[in-house]
């Protein structure tokens, strides 16, 4: 059965080379990027008031955690920007007032990353860093909601966005 | 073809299955050794066995500093095997460095074994502090580091315990000179009549009779001593049959018998039957009752007539 087949070929491969041919070689390649986000911590609202949601531990809430793995140095900006509205929430009598700030949590190498935190640029709810070192770059974010007028939140669940960026130079 | 197909398959089945059957070395890492402070032992740190190689350390801590102050952190392990450091790993808070960041480090080493790795510690250069240190130590252990570990180990060998020969002194009781001297007299074996003429060779009369004397005083000695274990034994079996005899007559006397009495069972009713109920008082009784009062009374009444 083996040899039949082989005969086969044999006789297919005569056949083709009989006639001019074009191929299109494909090249495929692969770029892993060089600056990987990992969610460390989900934050979590407390409620110390009827008004307010804020993360601040000692109120109840769980600042978020993200860190960035750089494996090329000097190449990308941490760019990372605090809540400003809920994602999901219920209907809302009223303005929400909002506050936030990031800040580097911790560093891999306290010798090329130590200054980052002094370095960064802040404009609006965004904070952004340079990012002149490969390692891992830990930043926490703090989110307060005020609700305008004093007003209760009505029940629900909330839901707030912290935006983490890596953004090449 | 199919059967050389089928002999490399089992030869590549045989051999993953010998490399499974060894002992694989196995990974970990330690608790953290900064728990009671900056400084730590490694003995109380590392796991027990001996083949032991430190592959990593991963630390963290938090510093403590005024953001315009410089200060250097060394996280480090003393060389047993010669001066310097084993590891160390030095991390530079530069000023504009912020107080309260930590850090997170992992940092891979060449593996090396556990008997080089001295004692550890943090050490703080300027103004400022750590707090909050945590250090781990990863680890390989080749389980076969002493071959001896187990018969599986490569290298491994059967102890043969080394039994200690003892050169034993062979007791030939023919050689013995109890033995040679037990010829008796009047012994006609060719051993003893060969050894009384050897014996007799050489020796003078006068020592011929002086030995001869020696022998019946010893023989008569021995008839007295032997004559006295006869009394003894006489003086004993008189003794044991005595004793036999009181035991003979103990056994007549033997009270088990009482013992073994047993009383027949049933009701036993009461015999006696009062046939009125009422009990009179007994007159004699109070005859006499009576009588010891008057005699009483003479005899406290015999005080005044003194």
């Amino acid at each position: 059965m083996s040899t039949k087949i082989l005969k086969l070929a044999v006789l297919g491969t005569i056949g083709l080379t009989s006639f001019a041919q074009a191929e299109t070689v494909p090249i495929t390649g692969q770029v892993e990027s060089r600056c990987v986000i990992v969610t460390d911590t989900a934050g979590v609202y407390g409620n110390p008031n009827a008004y307010t949601l804020t993360t601040d531990p000692s109120q109840g809430g769980v600042e978020s955690v993200v860190r960035f793995d750089v494996t090329l140095a000097d190449s990308y900006y941490a760019r990372i920007t605090s809540p400003t509205e809920f994602s999901s929430s219920p209907n809302l009598p009223d303005v929400v007032t909002w506050t936030g700030n990031t800040e580097v949590d911790a560093v891999s190498d306290a010798s090329t990353m130590g200054t980052y935190e002094s370095n960064k640029i802040q404009y609006g709810n965004t904070d952004q860093y340079d990012l002149t070192a490969t390692g891992s770059t830990w930043f926490k974010t703090s989110s307060e909601a005020v609700l305008g007028g004093s007003r209760p939140y009505p029940g629900g669940n909330y839901t707030a966005l912290v935006l983490a960026e890596c953004i090449a130079k | 073809m199919l059967k050389k197909l089928l002999w490399v398959l089992v030869a590549c089945c045989w051999a993953s299955y010998s490399y499974s059957d060894g002992i694989n070395p196995y990974y970990g890492y330690t608790g953290n050794a900064a728990v009671n402070g900056l400084s730590w032992n490694m003995r109380d740190v590392l796991p027990s066995p001996p083949g032991l190689d430190i592959n990593g350390v991963i630390y963290n801590y938090t510093i403590r500093k005024q953001t315009e102050d410089s200060v250097t952190v060394n996280v480090q392990n003393e060389n047993i095997s010669g001066t310097g450091y084993i590891f160390r790993e030095r991390d530079e808070w530069k000023p504009g460095s912020l107080d309260g960041t930590q850090i997170n480090k992992v940092v891979p080493v060449v593996p090396s074994n556990r008997s080089l790795w001295g004692d550890g510690s943090i050490e703080v250069q300027g103004n400022g502090s750590v707090e909050d240190a945590r250090v781990l130590y990863t680890y390989r252990v080749d389980p076969c580091y002493d071959p001896q570990y187990s018969p599986q180990c490569p290298g491994y060998k059967v102890i043969i315990p080394d039994i200690e020969i003892v050169d034993y002194e062979i007791y030939d009781a023919t050689a013995d000179a109890y033995t040679q001297n037990a010829c008796v007299e009047g012994d006609t074996s060719s051993q003893c009549v060969a050894q009384k003429d050897d014996d007799d060779e050489g020796e003078s009369e006068e020592e011929k009779e002086e030995r001869e004397a020696e022998e019946e005083k010893d023989r008569k000695e021995r008839l007295e001593e032997a004559l006295a274990e006869a009394d003894n034994s006489a003086m004993f079996a008189n003794a044991l049959a005595q004793s036999q005899i009181l035991a003979a007559i103990d056994a007549a006397r033997n009270i088990n018998s009482y013992y073994a009495k047993t009383i027949s069972g049933g009701v036993y009713n009461e015999t006696i039957s009062l046939p009125r109920t009422e009990l009179p008082d007994n007159k004699q009784g109070l005859r006499n009752g009576l009588a010891q009062q008057l005699l009483h009374q003479q005899m406290v009444q015999s005080q005044y007539e003194k």
